[in-house]
């Protein structure tokens, strides 16, 4: 009995110094909250955020390891918010001193929070992580401003035309010639209004309704860059930074979209809503369309799914590169990256730093690519095992090869709007190419002034 | 007697007071409704006139995403005219005044006021029960949440196979070809969408207005002989003439400011500018772009131009319904 009674208060005594001891640990660790802040296309894209959830375990063994008594509570918000309303959230965020620490968004606007001193640039910090060494020289390029580093990259892709075989078969085309469709628009054998021409005979023979021939994006956005850089176009000016606008390319420009909506039965695309009207429009009635790889995922996922998804698509759908304007020419494609940019307002930034570099690997990469159908960022990625076994993005990644950038400059936004405005006057008839570059001309200067080179 | 009585000793008592709780008495009396009156103009003075004069000031400077928070908006020196001068020279300017009027008149006439009238005039006439029912099923639609109103506008304007009016109604008839309604015909919905939310309010309020006539106009007109329409428009139209003025004030003011409908419908498409009214306009210049040119101050420029032609709205229709004659006592009162 007695030996009972000192056997518990030995038992006692020791879970007492013990919890003491944990408790003093405790005490002594600093949590820190990371927030992070993505936009993603759920459930495709989804690996955006999620990622730093697997990584904030990864981080926080680091930290103990080493001794240091920080550890980071990761909290990820991502939604699929509109890019404007996006951007806007964390401009007015920020003026109340809640942006996030981590705030994923396109490269172009980097130029704009750079300049507002909301991001921080990242040259000192991203140095001490030789796993950064690892991804794409032209990738660090896009998220350089001002000679500095301001984000890191974190997917890229590739703006393929898309074309629909059965209709091309419906056409008179023969599977060898549908076949060979992408190597002679990388060969230049194939431009822009060869295009436009196949897509005429498919309205005239009634093989896609007039509008349906060829079809960009409803909206402004990227997607229309390539084409005015196909044209000859050029958007910055490498020795002063400023934005530029090319007459001559602007009317080459102008001309193939007024041609091709008013003359070539195309483009009846502009203003259609995104899920009722345009993806289930270029999944079945539309012959070419120009889209992003990320959306062959969206398609397989939420469009195709119950026609076969990807099986289906391959059977139904090919790509390639966006046509030369001239026979000859060059073809290309436009890559838009996103970078994990760090506010200024985070108080621990190598750790957010640290963050980021946990998903700046094969591993986490390669989920968001596959998952996502975006292109890998590292080097040596194509050899990867996993990321080999995704056909699209072994298939599509000759288009890095063609791509083409738009610009960091914070002005781009007006640029975009003006440009974008003249285009969709263009295709629905309000202007001719002309009045649409003196609409541009007049609209650059009025809004921007010095701010934009005029050619 | 008994009144002497009383009146004496309330002077007696009024008299025994002392001069100063006299004057607290006063002040408290003069001051009290100005108490009751504070909160209220403590929000209304935060809430709104601050913001009103914010949006003022902003709308002569260029604050935008570029330099939000740097640059110093409320110094004099970074105010100019450049937004007014960019909006009266914006090429689609036109375009957007004119889809603003039409917007705003063709819902006001066929629906807020017009749809309103008629609804309220054959709800009154017929059995109460069955016009209070029926008042009550279309108030539905403003009861709904907006979101959800225009997902239902959206699934019935949709394309075929999936749209139900193409599916049900145009497809049967063979008419058209199954396309999506809101590219094909986008003011019509939106002047539907809108109209009926709107038609609820004037309905509600023709309504009481119609039943507040009392019942021996309608019965001396009828023992004269007066046909239905001879009634309405002799008796009921002149008898609300307040309740008209009001809506049709109201309206017109909130059409011109209202644009939420229209943005999730079409935002302002499907062409170029084709659904685009001015609201909508400084909307998209203050919070929306694809690339996040949001610019706050040619924003609110749109917006002050705004206020200025509903100031305006406002004065014309308080001639045209000779608004001093309706706030004039009735002749019978003055007699």
């Amino acid at each position: 009995m007695k030996a009972s009674k000192s056997l518990l208060s030995i038992s006692l005594i020791v879970i007492l110094v013990m919890s003491f001891t944990a408790m003093a640990l405790a005490q002594d660790l600093d949590i820190i909250p990371i927030k992070v802040r993505c936009r993603a296309k759920p459930p495709m894209e989804d690996w955006r955020g999620n990622n730093f959830l697997v990584a904030e375990k990864d981080l926080n063994a680091d930290l103990e390891a080493m001794g240091d008594l920080r550890r980071v509570k990761v909290e990820v918000i991502q939604d699929n918010l509109d890019w404007g309303e996006y951007i806007t959230e964390f401009v007015l965020g920020y003026g109340a001193g809640e942006s996030p620490d981590i705030w994923l968004t396109g490269h172009e606007y980097i130029g704009t929070q750079a300049e507002a001193g909301r991001i921080i640039a990242l040259d000192g910090i991203i140095k001490e992580f030789p796993i950064y060494n690892l991804v794409f020289d032209t990738l660090w390029d896009c998220t350089k401003y001002k000679g500095e580093t301001w984000g890191v990259p974190q997917d890229a892709e590739a703006r393929p035309l898309y074309w629909n075989k059965t209709l091309l078969k419906k056409l008179g085309w023969s599977d060898g010639e549908i076949a060979a469709l992408s190597g002679k628009i990388e060969k230049g054998e194939f431009t822009l209004y060869d295009m436009l021409e196949t897509a005429k005979q498919a309205v005239d023979k009634g093989v896609v309704e007039p509008g349906n021939g060829f079809w960009t994006r409803p909206k402004n956005g990227p997607d229309f860059t390539p084409f005015y850089y196909a044209f000859g176009g050029e958007t910055i000016d490498s020795a002063t930074g400023k934005l530029v606008f090319d007459k001559t390319a602007g009317l080459k420009y102008y001309k193939f979209f007024y041609d091709a909506a008013q003359k070539y039965g195309s483009m009846g695309c502009l203003g259609l809503d995104w899920s009722s009207a345009w993806h289930p429009g270029v999944t079945s009635k539309v012959l070419f369309w120009v889209g992003g790889t990320w959306q062959w995922a969206e398609w397989a996922e939420k469009f195709l799914k119950d026609l076969g998804g990807e099986a289906y698509m391959w059977e139904n759908f090919g790509f390639g590169l966006i046509p030369a304007a001239e026979k000859g020419g060059k073809p290309n494609s436009l890559t838009h990256p996103l970078a994990y940019l760090v506010s200024s307002q985070c108080k621990y930034p190598d750790l957010a730093v640290a963050l980021i570099a946990k998903v700046t690997n094969y591993g986490p990469n390669t989920r968001h690519a596959i998952s996502s159908t975006h292109l890998g960022i590292l080097k040596g990625q194509t050899e990867y095992k996993f990321y080999k076994e995704s056909r699209l993005l072994s298939e599509a990644l000759y288009m890095l090869d063609y791509t083409t950038f738009l610009p960091n400059n914070p002005y781009w936004g007006t640029y975009s709007t003006i440009t974008y405005e003249a285009l969709a006057a263009c295709v629905g008839g309000d202007f001719t190419a002309e009045k649409a570059v003196d609409f541009v001309v007049e609209g650059l200067n009025r809004e921007l002034g010095d701010k934009v080179i005029i050619k | 007697m008994s009144d002497n009585f009383q009146l004496e000793r309330e002077r007696s008592s009024l008299s025994s007071f002392p001069d100063s709780k006299s004057l607290f008495s006063k002040l408290k009396s003069g001051l009290l409704p100005y108490a009751f009156l504070t909160p209220t103009l403590i929000v209304v003075t935060l809430f709104f006139f601050i913001p009103l004069v914010m949006v003022f000031i902003l709308s002569f400077t260029n604050l935008d995403m570029t330099n939000f928070g740097i640059l110093k908006w409320w110094q004099p020196a970074n105010w100019t005219l450049d937004n007014y001068v960019k909006i009266f020279t914006n090429r689609f300017f036109p375009r957007i005044l004119n889809n603003t009027l039409m917007y705003v008149s063709m819902t006001l006439i066929f629906f807020n006021v017009g749809m309103a009238l008629v609804i309220a005039l054959i709800t009154t006439n017929i059995n109460r029960r069955v016009g209070f029912t029926f008042r009550l099923i279309w108030l539905m639609c403003r009861l709904t949440p907006v979101v959800v109103y225009i997902m239902m506008w959206k699934a019935l304007a949709g394309p075929a196979p999936m749209g139900v009016i193409n599916k049900h109604i145009l497809g049967p008839l063979g008419i058209g070809t199954g396309e999506y309604l809101l590219n094909t015909n986008p003011w019509l919905f939106i002047i539907l969408v809108n109209g009926f939310i709107g038609a609820s309010f004037g309905m509600i309020i023709f309504s009481s207005a119609i039943e507040a006539i009392p019942k021996d106009y309608m019965i001396a007109s009828k023992v004269d002989g007066a046909s239905t329409w001879q009634t309405i428009r002799y008796i009921t139209i002149p008898m609300i003439r307040w309740p008209l003025l009001f809506v049709t004030t109201y309206q017109t003011l909130s059409l011109l400011t209202s644009f939420e409908q229209i943005l999730l419908l079409t935002n302002g498409g499907p062409g170029l500018y084709e659904t685009e009214v001015w609201s909508l306009t400084a909307y998209h210049r203050a919070f929306s772009s694809y690339f996040g040119n949001t610019q706050w101050g040619y924003g609110s420029a749109w917006a002050v131009v705004l206020v200025i032609i509903g100031i305006v709205m406002a004065i014309v229709y308080l001639r045209v319904f000779k608004f001093n004659e309706l706030i004039q006592e009735p002749k019978i009162d003055q007699l």
